[in-house]
């Protein structure tokens, strides 16, 4: 984060949850720009572009995936979208067309703030080059292609690398099962879930302290995996 | 012309039949010099009576006592007699002849009859069955339908007495439909109209007094105008028939019965639905506002004011929790659980549903026995997630703070077997045969815990739609519980290839 105070875009039809967002966000140290319509959210965002956008699916004027896909089509902005529970299938649609992560109402502050955080981080990340992740005692170089523990390097091989790495970039946000295994493995393989399952078994075996109980990859069921939101780089807790 | 037609081919037949019994009859005298033997000609007359009909059988007769007079009676092999009791004789062959063919006729639609009475009572059996079990109007239009359809003997479509549409009706033309709609109103008992095809269907009421059961259309198919009055005479004997049956079976009341229930479940399922989306909206903003509170600096550094806002957390939540059983329930009682199947780690099952309840369980020891290698399960993984996280509720609810609970992911068999083991209430022996039933919560405790005895049961109904069981297990009372669920395993289909490189 490099701007000392981000612009965040809270798109919510009620107004009570704008209200305790509003307070959350401020305390944390961000400038919050309310919408309540999906019309009202792009005029916005297109008037003072955002560092973040937090999207309610259920806005009276247009459907929340909707309001996504048009800013999606122009902008790269990190985006949480708020979602009811048991969707799955829904939290997967609007990851794929291009949600950075998601949290399920009813949440707490703190399980936002983290996802926020590292959509954002992400962005910076991405925008200036920032090679190294780090998630607790894990280091992933994805420039140099080293991984190591405490210090001390793990051998992985191609395709556990490449997992492993997809998750790195988007360390602290859910990837889906579906890019997985797009990406490692092709598009014919993009059911075949037990694949994945395999090799986040064998990664996890060399990656974790106890891989029957994982603190680094964990999995979200019926949508994807995450790696643990990552040690705060730049900002402590601006 | 049909019936001539008929009757021509059968006397035809009845003629061949006589024919091969004179082949018989010739060889018979030829080789065993029979001279009374006349009685054969009586088989045709009987054949011809029994499978043809009565003029059949009459011609058999007639060309029977030609031809045993031409073999049989003196001069022989000639059609002339010569004694006048032999005349007698000849006449009495025939009149056997007629009564035989006579009887042999009306036995045989004797049978017929018998055998399309039992039809009509095991068809009446199997119809008044179904009324008896139908659960909606709809399945008890169905019934009446094919009940109709199979006493008319041609197609038909019945239509509720409200204007509710029918799905499937593409075969229904808009003049049909028009005339439908015209004796649904009411305007009109009975009429006919015309599909593009040039088939007539006849439209009316079931019943002419009672207009409940319905509207019937019949495909008469294309009919001459003629012989349409024949026609509807025919269906309306059998539609007045129907009638009679439906109302003796008391399918008025069935109908309204239906309607009712379904009417009060639609009812109150909605209410549920909608109480329910409306009581998480303001939870949202209670659970988030109060998230937000105790990090505020200024509640933050007072622990009494940090703890409220823990206990406005927790209730909300726990809120949200019993909002969606009563949305779980409504689900399964409505059979809307479809399971999304797919492989899954058992353990990530386990580690989800126990990091959702970490600050619940946060009050016992909880300790962790896992095998590592566990097979990969086909199941819904957030079903069996939602139905473990009820299993370790209920744990946390029924045993005292700071007791252990023991969470275990195991092979058996060919089962893998998750299981939550506590040392609280246990279960006596009565209990263990109620658990996991609707609404059941045990008398010892209901005073003293709150809940909603649909925990379990959802559990249940969520493994068993993902093909598993669950089993609750106790000592007995205060000797602790444990409960399991049990989900066979199967070998993926296909694995990945694994080479050097991967």
């Amino acid at each position: 984060m490099t701007e000392a105070n981000p612009l965040v875009l809270v798109v919510d039809d009620e107004v009570q949850i704008r209200r305790f967002l509003r307070a959350g966000l401020e305390l944390d140290g961000f400038v919050v720009q309310d919408a309540e319509t999906g019309g009202e959210a792009l005029r916005w965002a297109t008037l003072k572009p955002p560092d973040l956008v937090i999207l309610d699916l259920g806005l009276p004027d247009m459907d929340g995936a909707e309001v996504l896909e048009r800013l999606r089509s122009w902008s790269s902005v990190p985006i949480i979208v708020l979602s009811v529970r048991s969707n799955e299938a829904e939290k997967v649609r609007l990851l794929e067309s291009g949600a950075d992560d998601y949290v399920v109402k009813p949440f707490g502050m703190a399980e936002l703030l983290a996802r926020a955080h590292a959509a954002m981080r992400r962005h910076v990340r991405v925008s200036s080059g920032e090679p190294v992740v780090k998630v607790g005692p894990l280091a992933i170089d994805l420039a140099a292609r080293i991984v190591t523990i405490n210090g001390s390097r793990v051998m992985l091989t191609p395709k556990e690398y490449r997992l492993l790495q997809l998750l790195a970039q988007h360390a602290g946000n859910v990837v889906t099962h579906q890019f997985l295994l797009k990406e490692v493995w092709g598009s014919p393989h993009l059911h075949d879930t037990h694949y994945l399952r395999i090799f986040v078994r064998k990664l996890r075996q060399k990656i974790e302290t106890d891989p029957t109980q994982p603190r680094i990859l964990l999995t979200e069921l019926g949508v994807g995996y995450r790696l643990v939101v990552p040690e705060p780089a730049t900002a402590a807790a601006s | 012309m049909e019936a001539v037609r008929r009757e021509l081919r059968g006397s035809a037949i009845a003629l061949v039949m006589v024919a091969a019994t004179t082949l018989v009859a010739y060889v018979l005298i030829q080789s065993l010099d029979v001279r009374r033997g006349s009685v054969i000609y009586l088989l045709p007359v009987l054949l011809a009576g029994w499978h043809l009909g009565l003029i059949p059988a009459l011609v058999a007769a007639v060309a029977g006592v030609l031809w045993s007079g031409y073999f049989f009676f003196s001069p022989y092999y000639s059609f002339y007699l010569a004694r006048p009791n032999e005349i007698l004789n000849l006449l009495l062959f025939m009149v056997v002849a007629v009564v035989t063919s006579h009887l042999a006729n009306r036995m045989k639609r004797q049978t017929e009859l018998a055998r399309k009475r039992e039809k009509e009572m095991s068809d009446l059996y199997a119809f008044s069955r179904r009324l008896a079990t139908a659960s909606s109007a709809a399945d008890i239009y169905l019934a009446i339908e094919e009940h109709l359809a199979s006493l008319v003997q041609r197609k038909v479509v019945l239509f509720g007495a409200n204007s509710d549409t029918k799905p499937d009706q593409g075969m229904l033309t808009q003049h049909v439909h028009a005339a439908i709609a015209d004796v649904q109103a009411g305007r009109t008992f009975a009429t006919t109209a015309d599909d593009a095809s040039g088939d007539i269907w006849l439209v009316r009421r079931v019943s002419q007094k009672n207009a409940d059961f319905g509207v019937i259309a019949i495909d008469l198919g294309s009919i001459p105008p003629a012989a349409l009055d024949e026609m509807r005479q025919r269906v309306d004997d059998v539609l007045a028939d129907a009638a009679a049956t439906l109302e003796r079976l008391g399918v008025a009341r069935a109908l309204n019965d239906a309607k009712m229930r379904s009417e009060t479940e639609l009812l109150r399922e909605a209410l549920i639905g909608s109480v329910s989306h409306e009581l998480r909206t303001p939870l949202a903003s209670i659970l988030g506002a109060a998230t937000v509170l105790s990090k505020s600096a200024a509640v933050a550094k007072d622990e009494r004011l940090t703890a409220l806002a823990t206990v406005v957390r927790d209730e909300s939540e726990r809120l949200n929790n019993d909002i969606q059983n009563l949305l779980d329930a409504t689900r399964i009682s409505r059979e809307q659980i479809r399971p999304r199947q797919e492989w899954i780690e058992p353990q990530d099952i386990v580690n989800s549903a126990l990091e959702r309840r970490r600050r619940r369980l946060s009050g016992h020891r909880v300790s962790l026995d896992m095998d590592s290698n566990l097979p990969f399960i086909y199941v819904d993984a957030v079903l069996v997630e939602q139905a473990f996280v009820q299993i370790v509720d209920n744990a946390a609810k029924y045993s005292p703070a700071g007791s252990p609970i023991t969470i275990a992911a195991k092979r058996n068999g060919r089962d893998v077997v998750l299981s939550v083991h506590d040392q609280g209430a246990g279960l006596t022996a009565k209990e263990s045969a109620q658990i996991g039933e609707r609404f059941f919560r045990g008398k010892r405790l209901a005073a003293t815990t709150s809940g909603s005895g649909l925990g379990l049961w959802i559990a249940k109904a969520f493994v068993g739609a993902n093909g598993g069981k669950m089993e609750a297990v106790s000592a007995g009372a205060e000797q602790g519980t444990t409960v399991s669920i049990h989900l066979p395993f199967a070998t993926p289909a296909s694995q990945p290839e694994v080479g050097p490189d991967d």
